[in-house]
């Protein structure tokens, strides 16, 4: 089986500070609007504590990505280590991938009307440094998992709460599920 | 309103893709992107970029270590300083966008002149004409009352940057003037730890790993000091439990292994019972009593006599059983670390709670022990000269006279700002000078501070941007961000100090607080001869030099400044606070039982206090507190923050908002005697009943405010350490009805 990268998501730890999303507007600097990873605040009432449950997603690098499949100008690419690339030079602007995507990863830049995405940092991956997300989390919250094929899985899940369908694209994403500790109330 | 990911959002997206995926399967094709093209679609920003150290200078625990990456003159990105192992690298989703801060379309360019004031009728001036305008008029006023006493400062913390201090200077340098004076943020607790301790000295939050208990009291580090929860989180992997009492339900409550929801403002009552519980129990540290502390005798005799686990559960609210838990659990678990935020010292009993708490460290020998600690704050690593601060008066500079026939500057609180200057007379005030400061936006009753800027015959404002006191004012001056000036920064969380170099030319033609100081002398000087000590020359690294001494150097372990610029340094302080158990208060010991205290009106005994009640009429508690996106009225302006938190919002408790007929989303008016903000209703419980909460902020565009219905209450401490006491922001009641 290829090589997948991917994210390990612990919303158990993460605090939702949004350090990460920023981090990476930061790194590549990009326009106000797109978001390429972006962090859900949860208010599932199924949740412990609705409103202090965090997903931070970016692109999940699918196994099968569905903007590959529907670009009508063979924009995206996927790369051995699993990175779903997309070539921002022969991206027409079509929009396609934003709709098929059912993450919501590839976003129209209303300025340069064309689609972006996160590119896992391709550039630091091949520097064997973190992408700029992972290297924000002030507690290790979010992490690159190097080869989902070789991913001890006990502990992770492939979905939470609000999550689409994984069997539509395969994303290689894993989560760490939330965990509530006792809460002494006094509306209950 | 924070996004949130919505299953409908979710199988629209999902529903598109499936029809699309089954017309254009391919299956599996894949080209080969060229490189050089996907490449250009995205550059690393701060690819061939020149490296420079900063120290984000914010009114904010961490006090991140930074880099700035410079290419052709322009700040490319920021990242965090790995050389720091407490901030480690990394920043927070406010430091991240510092590029978007330093290159906003709104920021201060040049010198401006409003005329007339709050007309939004700006005219650009240059440096020497404002600078011109300002000189005269203080000379004027000089002549006009005899002394430069109608003149007052109002700077604090927009910028700790050790430099920014040489606002203060210019004002010494011109002679006696009038000043803002205290802090708004945390003084009752410097006080409670100041009459307990001798003063406030927390462990090396790093130290917070070896603790095996942690009660996070009152604390949102997940929200203001997101680098500790990483040693917080460390404790717990080794086997620590992790408790957080709070109010409201924050995000550090929600990581917490146990989160009790207490009644705001009885923290002491909490502790109180706990400490009565550890005494019944013999869970006491005699030994370490008897070697540490005074007054405890005293205290016990207080707890036998006063406390109960009923009456502390009643005045809490927090279960009896719970609370005898707690206090065997942290009493018997050691070390067992506290660390007391400042939000519960909020209060109109909030020192007197903290000293509660203090005791309650005490009692059980967890001061002076790593992995332990009444944690609170510090300012063990701020020991520079204040060059910059430190100025002559002119020759014949006339202020207040002192009892013993020496002169002074004029004192007024920060914390009641526009009702001091209106009723400060012989001789009014009648100029302000505001710097790293928007007390139109972030001090209680705005109302009466824009009534008091009213009275002025001249208003200097030193900004980044317009902001609502800006906009107020009769001259506004450009500010250096910290990328294009020299400084010198300590946290008063944890123990790294370090430089910040100059990255990039000033924007325009922004300035540095020291450098318009010496601008301003050398205009004084050549209208008025003698009438401005302030130095005219020197560079800011030079200024920066200056504030070092052979202690701070040897608390940092270097011999000369410049050795910062490899890295900043940690103090060569013991990890744990008092450990050597020289307490600095007067008897040398933890006085459980003040000296200090009853000197200052208040009891001797860390005694409970009763909170502050609500009204009928407004039975509400609105907490304002801080929040991740911003800090006081910085950052939110910031277009890529208002892409993630587009609006302010007030949170209601399902049941309140039920009671009141109010629905998630709908306008609702929040109200009290002297103001109101309107905004949209969020519907949580992450809330108590009886508590709302919105977020201070200033949003450009936005006429949001919510000091619009704070008052001036003070807290009961701060007048001993800081010179005034603090503000109960956390005891403001309002009423809410839906508008729409």
């Amino acid at each position: 089986m290829a090589k997948q990268l991917g994210f390990l998501v612990d919303t158990e730890k993460c605090i939702g500070c949004f350090s990460c999303e920023m981090a990476c507007k930061n790194e590549y600097q990009t326009e106000v609007k797109p978001r390429w990873r972006r962090v859900y605040q949860q208010r599932e009432a199924s949740l412990p504590y609705p409103e202090r449950n965090f997903m931070s997603l970016a692109c999940n690098h699918c196994a099968d990505p569905a903007c590959l499949k529907v670009c009508p100008v063979g924009a995206y690419s996927k790369r051995e280590d699993g990175i779903v690339l997309q070539d921002h030079a022969r991206c027409i602007g079509c929009r396609l991938c934003t709709m098929a995507c059912p993450y919501g990863a590839p976003q129209y830049n209303e300025k340069d009307r064309r689609v972006e995405k996160c590119q896992l940092c391709y550039q630091k991956v091949d520097r064997n440094e973190e992408p700029a997300c992972v290297a924000a989390c002030p507690v290790g919250a979010l992490q690159l998992i190097k080869d989902l094929n070789s991913f001890p899985e006990p502990g992770t899940v492939k979905e939470l709460p609000g999550f689409p369908d994984i069997t539509i694209t395969r994303p290689s994403v894993r989560f760490v599920p939330p965990r509530a500790g006792v809460q002494i109330r006094r509306d209950v | 309103m924070a996004y949130q990911l919505t299953r409908r959002s979710f199988l629209k997206g999902l529903a598109a893709g499936s029809a699309l995926t089954a017309l254009t399967a391919y299956g599996g094709l894949k080209y080969a992107a060229p490189a050089a093209a996907v490449e250009a679609g995205y550059p690393e920003a701060g690819a061939g970029a020149k490296v420079f150290r900063n120290v984000c200078p914010r009114n904010c625990y961490d006090t991140c270590s930074m880099l700035s990456y410079v290419k052709d003159g322009v700040l490319r990105k920021v990242s965090g300083d790995p050389v720091n192992t407490f901030t480690n690298g990394r920043l927070c989703v406010k430091g991240y966008t510092y590029t978007r801060r330093v290159y906003s379309p709104d920021r201060l360019k040049y010198p401006m002149k409003q005329e007339p004031r709050g007309s939004g009728k700006w005219q650009r001036i240059s440096w020497d004409e404002a600078l011109e305008i300002i000189a005269r008029k203080i000379l004027a006023i000089k002549k006009e009352y005899g002394s430069t006493l109608p003149i007052c400062l109002n700077k604090y913390s927009g910028n700790f940057d050790i430099l920014h201090y040489g606002i203060e200077g210019m004002m010494s340098s011109i002679g006696y003037t009038t000043r803002a004076l205290g802090t708004p943020c945390w003084p009752a607790g410097i006080d409670a730890q100041t009459y307990d301790f001798g003063t406030l000295w927390n462990n090396d939050p790093e130290d917070l790993v070896n603790s095996r208990y942690i009660i996070l009291w009152g604390v949102n580090p997940a929200w203001t000091s997101i680098h500790s929860m990483r040693f917080i989180y460390a404790a717990r992997e080794k086997g620590a439990k992790i408790v957080a009492i709070d109010p409201i339900v924050t995000q550090t409550a929600a990581k917490a292994d146990l989160y009790l929801q207490i009644k705001p403002s009885t923290d002491g009552a909490l502790a109180l019972g706990m400490a009565r519980h550890i005494l019944d129990n013999g869970w006491v540290d005699v030994e370490y009593l008897k070697a540490n502390a005074v007054g405890w005798e005293e205290f016990f005799e207080y707890l036998r006599r006063e406390v109960t686990l009923e009456w502390a559960s009643k005045t809490t609210g927090i279960p009896a059983g719970v609370i005898a838990d707690l206090a065997r659990e942290y009493a018997t678990t050691k070390p067992a670390a506290i660390w007391i935020g400042y939000g519960l010292q909020r209060h109109t009993n909030g020192g007197q709670n903290v000293r509660a708490i203090d005791a309650l460290a005490a009692i059980t020998g967890n001061v002076g022990k790593s992995g332990g600690g009444a944690l609170y704050g510090h300012l063990e690593t701020w020991g520079f000269n204040y060059a910059a601060m430190t100025m002559p008066k002119p020759a014949g500079a006339v202020g207040v006279k002192k009892p013993d026939g020496t002169m002074s500057d004029r004192f007024i609180n920060i914390n009641n700002f526009g009702a001091e200057l209106l009723n400060t007379n012989d001789p009014p005030i009648k100029m302000l000078w505001i710097a790293c400061r928007n007390p139109l936006s972030q001090d209680p009753e705005p109302q009466v501070v824009q009534k008091a800027f009213e009275t002025m015959d001249l208003v200097v404002t030193v900004d980044h941007f317009l902001t609502r006191t800006a906009a107020w004012s009769d001259i506004v001056l450009p500010a250096t961000t910290h990328f294009e000036e020299y400084g010198v920064n300590a946290s008063y969380w944890h123990y790294w100090v370090g430089i910040n170099e100059q990255a990039i030319e000033p924007y325009f033609e922004a300035k540095n607080d020291v450098q318009i100081a010496m601008l301003l002398a050398a205009k004084l000087n050549a209208l008025e001869p003698g009438s401005c000590t302030y130095p005219t020359s020197g560079n800011l690294e030079e200024w920066v030099g200056k504030e070092f001494n052979p202690k701070m150097l040897d608390l940092l372990g270097i011999s000369d400044y410049r050795e910062l610029k490899k890295g900043p340094r940690k103090a060569k302080l013991p990890p744990a606070a008092w450990a050597d158990g020289k307490f600095r208060t007067p008897s040398g010991k933890i006085e459980i039982k003040s000296s200090e205290a009853p000197k200052y009106g208040l009891p001797a005994l860390p005694i409970y206090v009763p909170e502050k009640q609500p009204s009928p009429e407004y039975p509400y508690r609105f907490f304002t507190p801080h929040w991740r996106y911003g800090l006081h009225s910085q950052f939110q302006n910031i277009d890529w923050m208002m892409n993630v938190s587009p609006e302010p919002y007030v949170e209601i408790h399902p049941a309140t908002a039920a009671a009141k007929g109010i629905k998630d989303g709908d306008w609702v008016k929040v109200y009290n005697e002297i103001g109101y903000v309107t905004l949209k209703a969020r519907i949580t419980a992450t809330t108590a009943p009886e508590v709302l909460v919105a977020y201070e902020a200033w949003y450009k565009d936005l006429n949001y405010n919510i000091n619009y219905t704070v008052k001036a209450v003070p807290s009961d401490m701060g007048k001993k350490a800081t010179g005034n006491r603090g503000l109960a922001f956390h005891d403001n009641f309002v009423n809410i009805e839906k508008v729409r």
